[in-house]
C-alpha cells in the first residue's frame, strides 16, 4: 500500500521534472549543435557536437568575458550592499516600537513595486547628473532600487521571528546592543541572510530592463548580450543557447551550494513588520 | 551582433575574406580618395580628402546602431578608421526598439553622450529631427574632408528618404543601409512545376513584376494543393509588429491605397502635419480584404512570424515563396537552398508594383559641441565611403548592400549579379535597382508620430487577421487611430 | 510620514534603546529614500505634464489630461483586462502548482534533496532568456514543443500566432520560471511543521486530505501568503518574457499593462501619459499588497 503510493508519487515527480528540465536540457544540447542541426524541422537528439557557438561568443569584437564580469560585479555588489544594509535596517525595524511602524514597512516594500518603464526616465536624469550612466556603479545603484527594499523587508521578518529574550540574555552578560545583534541575532538568522542574498542575486543577475537603459558598451550585462543576438537579419540561436547556458550556470552553482540554507531560510513567520 | 562579430573574427582564416584585404582596401582607398574626388567629380566644392582627417586624434566617439550587417562589419574592423583619424569608436549595437529608447533618454539629458546615431528615418529621425545636425554644414566646410563623389553618389530616393525631414535642403543623415522588399521564390520548384502550373492556372507563373497579387494568390494556392516539397505556397511576416505593416504596405500601394494624401512626398521628405489619413479609402480597404484572404491560405505560422522567422521558415523549406527583405539573400545562398532561390520584384496590383524600402542613415547628434560634431562627421564620411561599403558587401557574413551608385558600377560588383557569385546579396540587384526608382519605391510616411501610427496599423491588421474585425472595420479603426495620433 | 519618528524624536528621549534602532535603520532608509523618492515625485509631476525630450527634458503643464485619458482610453482598459487575466493565471497557477509540488516533494522518502535541486533550476534563468528559449521551443519551424504537439495532433496551429494559445504560452513560460520559487517557500514552511503533531493525527486515523485540511493548511498559510505577495509584486511589473516573444500580439492578446506602459513611454515618447499609467500600476500593486498583508495579519492573530 505504502509502496504503491510511493511509486505513484515518484511517477508524478518524474512528470514534474520532465516539465522543469526538458527546456533546460534542450537549451544546453542546442548550444552544442551546428546551425543545421539547430533549425532542423525534426528535432535531433543525436548530433555531432560543436563548440563553435562558445568560441564565437568569446572571440571577436565584443567578447562575452566583459559582459560576464559586469554581471558579476553589478549583481554581486548590489546584493552585498542590499544584504548588509538590509540586515541592519531589518533588525532595527524589527526591534523598534513606534506608531506608524506598519506604514514605514509598507512604504519600504512599496518602493519595490515601482513600475519599471516609468522610473527609467527619472533615474536616467539622476544618473546623468551624477555621471553614473554607462558605469557599473550606476547599475549597482539601479539594482538597489529593488534589492534594498526587498532585503529590509525579508530580514525584518526573520528578526521579528527571533525571540528577544536571547539578546536580552546576552546584554545581561555585558554585551552592547550592537554586540547582541552581531553575536546573537545575526548568526541565528544566517539561513535568512543566505536566502535574501540568493534572491537579491537572482533578481539583479536576471535584470534586463535597467541594464538595457543605463548600461553602455563598457558596462552591459549578460541578459543584454543575449538580447543583442537578435539582429535585423536573424536570431543566432546557437549562441543564444550558449549564453543561456552561461547565464544559468553560475546561478545554478550558487543556488545549489546554498540549497540547504534556502529551505531553512525561507521559513518565514511574520513579514508584516508588526 | 555576436554572430557577426565572431564570423568577422574568423575572417582572418585562410580562404575567407581576410582582415588584411579589408585594411588594404579601405586604407588605400581613402588615401586615394582625394585624387578620385578631383578626377571624378568636378562639381564637388571641396577636395578635402587627405586633409583634416587627423585633427581630432585622441577623441572617442560613441556610435549607437541597430544590430545590422554593415555595423557588424565595421565593428569588427575599426582599425582602419583609427589609423586614418586617431579616433576611437565605441559601438553600441542594439535591437531597434532598445535603440529608440536609448536615443530618447540621451536627448532628454540635455547633455548627450551619443555622437553618431543610426537614424531610422521613421522611428528615430522623424520624431527627433530637431536633435540632428545638418550635414550640409560639414560638407561645405573646407577644413573637413568631404563626402567622396559628393552627396549625389547616393541613390537619390534613398538620400531623400534616409536623410531629409520636412525640408528639401537640410540633410540629417547619409544612407547607410537599404533593405528592400523583394519576392523570394524557390526557383527549383517553379522550374519543376512551371508547365503544370501554367496549364492549371492559365498564365505563366514565372515570378516577375508582371504577375499580379491575385495571381500570386493563385500560385500560392496551387502550391498548397500540388507540391509536396513545401508545406505551404506562401508565408508572411504578419506578427503584430513592424513587419506586418511592411508586408501589408506593399500590397496597399499596389492597390492604389496610401496612408496620406500626397503619400510620395510624405514618404520621401516627410512632414510634421500629414493631415487626415486615407486608410479608410477604397484602395486601402481592398488591399486589406485581399491581404486577409492571402494570409488565410498562407502558412499558419505567418501570424507569429516577423521577417527573421519568415526567413527561417523559408530556409527550412516550409514555404515556396515570400515577400521579404533582399538582404536575407546572403543567408539563403549560404544555406542548403543556395542556388535554388530566385529574387524578383514584388507582384503588382491595379496601380503599380511597390517595394517597401527599409533603409537607414547615419546622423550626427546636433546637440554636441562643435568639435564632437566635426569628429563625428569624419566617421560618417568614412563609414559611408565606397570602400567601406564595398568591403561590407564582400563580408563573408553577408554584409549590407551599398547605398552608392558608384559601388554598383564597379565591374566586380556588376559581374556578381548572376550566379555563381561571391557577393550573394548582389543576386537581388536587378530587383532592387528597379525597386529604388522613384516610381517603384515604397516609402511609409515619415512623420513625427509614426511610431504610434505604425502600432495602430499593425495592431488593427493583426486584429483583422485574428478574425476580430473585418477589413473595412479594421481600416476605419486604423484611420481613426492615425488621425488621433496626428491631431487631424 | 513617521519615518523620522524612530530617530531622535520623542521616542528617543524616553530611553536609549530606540536611538540604537534608529541608527540601524537610518543608513538603509536614507539610501532608499534617495533612490526612490525623487523618481516617485518626478513621475507624479510628469503625470500632470506633457513631456518633451529633445534638448533636455521640458514640461508643459496639462493638468489632469493624462489622467482623464488613462481612465477613458479603451486600449488601456483592454490592457488592464489582459493584465488581470495574466496576473490571475500566472500567480494562480504558480500557487496551485507550487503548493502541490511542495506537498509532493515533502512526501518523498528518497532523493528529496536531489529532486528539489533540479526543480529549482528555472528560477535562475533570466526572464529575457526564458522568453527567447520559449520562443525557440514553440517555433513551428524547428521548435521541440511545437514539433511534439503537432506530431501528437494536440496543437496543429501556430502557438504564438493565435490569440488564446499565445496568451497561454507566455503564461506558461512565466509559470515555468516562477513555480519553483513558490515550491521552495512552501516547502520551507512544511519542513518547519512539528512532525509529532502530524504523526499523532495519523495514528488517530485521519487520512491525508483530512490532515492537509485541518493541520497543514493552517500551519503554512502564513508562508503561502508571503509567497503570494512576492510573486504578485513581480507579476504586475515584469514584461521581459512577453517583450521578447509576442510583444503584445497577436491582436493585442498579450498586451499586458507594463508592455503598454513601455510602449507609451519609449516608443511613442509620451512620458507624461506613461507616468499616469505607471502610477495606476503602482496603486494597484499597493492595493494588492495591502490586501495580502491584511490576510496575513489576520492569520497571525488567529494563530
Amino acid at each position: 500500500m505504502r509502496g504503491a503510493r510511493q511509486v505513484a508519487l515518484y511517477g508524478v515527480v518524474a512528470l514534474v521534472l520532465l516539465w522543469t528540465l526538458v527546456p533546460l536540457v534542450w537549451m544546453v544540447l542546442s548550444s552544442f549543435k551546428s546551425p543545421d542541426d539547430l533549425v532542423s524541422s525534426t528535432p535531433r537528439l543525436l548530433f555531432a557536437p560543436t563548440f563553435e557557438h562558445y568560441i564565437g561568443l568569446f572571440t571577436g569584437g565584443n567578447a562575452l568575458g566583459g559582459y560576464i564580469k559586469n554581471s558579476l560585479i553589478a549583481a554581486g555588489a548590489s546584493t552585498l550592499i542590499a544584504v548588509v544594509l538590509g540586515c541592519l535596517a531589518g533588525y532595527g525595524l524589527a526591534r523598534s516600537r513606534f506608531r506608524g511602524k506598519h506604514h514605514v514597512s509598507m512604504w519600504i516594500i512599496s518602493t519595490r513595486m515601482a513600475p519599471i518603464a516609468a522610473v527609467i526616465l527619472p533615474l536616467y536624469a539622476v544618473f546623468r547628473a551624477l555621471d553614473l550612466l554607462n558605469t557599473t556603479p550606476g547599475l549597482i545603484i539601479a539594482y538597489l532600487t529593488f534589492n534594498l527594499p526587498f532585503a529590509i523587508w525579508i530580514m525584518n521578518a526573520f528578526f521579528a521571528d527571533l525571540p528577544v529574550a536571547l539578546e536580552e540574555a546576552a546584554m545581561v552578560d555585558g554585551a552592547s546592543r550592537f554586540g547582541a545583534f552581531w553575536r546573537v541575532a545575526l548568526p541565528l538568522t544566517a539561513p535568512g541572510i543566505v536566502t535574501t542574498g540568493i534572491l537579491c542575486l537572482v533578481f539583479s543577475w536576471n535584470d534586463y530592463a535597467f541594464a538595457q537603459s543605463f548600461a553602455g558598451p563598457g558596462s552591459q550585462t549578460l541578459p543584454v548580450a543575449a538580447s543583442q543576438l537578435i539582429t535585423q537579419t536573424g536570431i543566432n540561436w546557437g549562441q543564444l543557447m550558449a549564453i543561456g547556458t552561461i547565464v544559468v550556470l553560475p546561478m545554478v552553482i550558487v543556488g545549489l551550494a546554498v540549497r540547504r540554507y534556502l529551505v531553512k531560510g525561507l521559513t518565514l513567520g511574520a513579514v508584516t513588520g508588526e | 551582433m555576436r554572430r557577426r562579430a565572431s564570423a568577422a573574427g574568423a575572417m582572418g582564416v585562410p580562404g575567407g575574406l581576410s582582415r588584411r584585404d579589408f585594411l588594404k582596401m579601405s586604407g588605400a582607398g581613402l588615401a586615394g580618395a582625394s585624387l578620385l574626388g578631383l578626377a571624378g567629380c568636378g562639381e564637388q566644392s571641396s577636395q578635402g580628402g587627405g586633409e583634416g582627417w587627423k585633427q581630432y586624434s585622441g577623441m572617442t566617439l560613441n556610435f549607437i546602431s541597430e544590430n545590422t550587417a554593415p555595423t557588424s562589419a565595421i565593428a569588427a574592423n575599426l582599425k582602419p578608421f583609427k589609423d586614418l583619424t586617431g579616433i576611437d569608436v565605441k559601438i553600441n549595437q542594439l535591437e531597434l526598439g532598445a535603440l529608440v529608447q536609448k536615443v530618447s533618454l540621451d536627448v532628454s539629458s540635455g547633455d548627450p553622450s551619443i555622437h553618431v546615431i543610426y537614424a531610422d528615418p521613421y522611428q528615430v529621425l522623424a520624431p527627433f529631427s530637431a536633435a540632428f545636425a545638418d550635414l550640409n554644414d560639414f560638407e561645405g566646410d573646407d577644413s573637413l574632408p568631404s563626402v567622396k563623389k559628393g552627396f549625389g553618389d547616393f541613390i537619390p530616393t534613398q538620400l531623400a528618404a534616409a536623410g531629409r525631414f520636412e525640408d528639401e535642403e537640410a540633410l540629417y543623415a547619409l544612407p547607410y543601409d537599404c533593405p528592400t522588399m523583394v519576392w523570394m521564390y524557390r526557383k527549383d520548384l517553379f522550374e519543376k512545376y512551371g508547365d503544370k502550373m501554367s496549364q492549371d492556372l492559365g498564365f505563366d507563373p514565372m515570378p516577375s513584376d508582371k504577375i499580379t497579387w491575385d495571381q500570386y494568390y493563385e500560385i500560392a494556392n496551387w502550391f498548397n494543393k500540388n507540391a509536396s516539397e513545401v508545406e505551404y505556397g506562401s508565408g508572411h511576416q504578419s506578427k503584430q509588429y513592424d513587419s506586418l505593416m511592411c508586408d501589408f504596405s506593399n500590397i496597399m500601394w499596389s492597390y492604389g491605397g496610401d496612408y496620406f494624401e500626397n503619400g510620395e512626398q510624405v514618404g520621401k521628405i516627410g512632414t510634421e502635419d500629414p493631415g487626415a489619413s486615407l486608410l479608410d479609402q477604397d484602395g486601402a480597404v481592398e488591399a486589406a480584404t485581399f491581404y486577409q484572404k492571402l494570409v488565410g491560405i498562407s502558412h499558419p505560422g505567418s501570424t507569429s512570424w516577423d521577417w527573421t522567422a519568415l526567413d527561417e521558415a523559408f530556409r527550412a523549406g516550409n514555404i515556396a515563396m515570400a515577400p521579404n527583405w533582399h538582404e536575407f539573400a546572403a543567408g539563403i545562398e549560404d544555406s542548403n537552398l543556395g542556388g535554388k532561390v530566385g529574387y524578383t520584384r514584388l507582384p503588382g496590383g491595379p496601380t503599380r508594383s511597390a517595394s517597401m524600402w527599409g533603409g537607414t542613415g547615419l546622423g550626427i547628434n546636433g546637440e554636441l559641441n562643435e568639435d564632437e560634431q566635426r569628429a563625428a562627421w569624419l566617421f560618417l564620411v568614412w563609414a559611408t565611403s565606397p570602400e567601406t561599403q564595398l568591403s561590407g558587401l564582400k563580408s563573408n557574413v553577408g554584409g549590407g548592400t551599398p547605398t552608392r551608385q558608384s559601388v554598383y558600377e564597379q565591374p566586380e560588383v556588376k559581374n556578381a549579379t548572376k550566379p555563381p557569385t561571391d557577393l550573394p546579396n548582389m543576386l537581388t540587384y536587378d530587383a532592387v535597382s528597379e525597386a529604388w526608382k522613384p516610381e517603384n519605391i515604397g516609402l511609409r510616411p515619415k512623420i513625427e508620430k509614426w511610431n504610434e501610427c505604425n502600432t495602430v496599423i499593425f495592431t488593427e491588421l493583426s486584429k483583422m487577421l485574428a478574425g476580430d474585425k473585418g477589413p473595412e472595420q479594421a481600416m476605419r479603426a486604423a484611420k481613426e487611430g492615425f488621425d488621433r495620433a496626428n491631431g487631424a | 510620514m513617521s519615518t523620522a519618528n524612530p530617530g531622535g524624536g520623542k521616542g528617543g528621549a524616553r530611553r536609549l534603546v530606540p536611538s540604537f534602532e534608529a541608527r540601524m535603520l537610518l543608513p538603509a532608509l536614507l539610501l532608499l529614500a534617495a533612490i526612490s523618492l525623487f523618481p516617485f515625485f518626478y513621475i507624479i509631476y510628469m503625470s500632470f505634464n506633457e513631456v518633451s525630450l529633445i534638448g533636455g527634458v521640458d514640461f508643459e503643464w496639462v493638468g489632469l489630461e493624462n489622467w482623464v485619458e488613462m481612465f477613458t482610453d479603451p486600449n488601456v482598459r483592454n490592457s488592464w483586462i489582459t493584465s488581470g487575466v495574466y496576473f490571475i493565471a500566472t500567480v494562480g497557477l504558480e500557487m496551485v502548482l507550487g503548493i502541490g509540488i511542495a506537498l509532493l516533494v515533502h512526501e518523498l522518502v528518497w532523493g528529496k534533496n536531489l529532486v528539489l535541486s533540479m526543480l529549482l533550476l528555472p528560477m535562475f534563468v533570466a526572464p529575457v532568456i526564458v522568453g527567447l528559449l520559449g520562443r525557440f521551443l514553440v517555433d513551428s519551424t524547428y521548435g521541440l514543443y511545437a514539433w511534439f504537439l503537432e506530431s501528437t495532433g494536440l496543437i496543429t496551429w501556430e502557438i504564438l500566432g493565435s490569440k488564446t494559445s499565445a496568451l497561454m504560452a507566455v503564461i506558461l513560460m512565466d509559470v515555468w520560471e516562477w513555480t519553483p520559487l513558490i515550491t521552495l517557500i512552501v516547502l520551507a514552511g512544511l519542513s518547519s511543521m512539528p512532525q509529532t503533531v502530524l504523526e499523532a493525527a495519523k495514528v488517530d486515523g485521519a487520512n491525508y486530505f483530512q490532515r492537509l485540511r485541518h493541520m497543514v493548511a493552517p500551519l503554512i498559510s502564513g508562508v503561502v501568503v508571503v509567497a503570494l505577495l512576492i510573486r504578485s509584486m513581480d507579476a504586475i511589473r515584469y514584461y521581459d518574457i512577453i517583450s521578447v516573444t509576442t510583444n503584445g500580439g497577436p491582436a493585442d492578446a498579450t498586451k499586458v499593462i507594463p508592455i503598454r506602459l513601455y510602449e507609451t513611454a519609449f516608443r511613442f515618447q509620451e512620458l507624461g501619459y506613461a507616468a499616469a499609467i505607471g502610477l495606476g500600476m503602482l496603486a494597484f500593486s499597493i492595493l494588492v499588497a495591502n490586501l495580502f498583508m491584511r490576510i496575513l495579519r489576520g492569520q497571525e492573530r488567529a494563530r
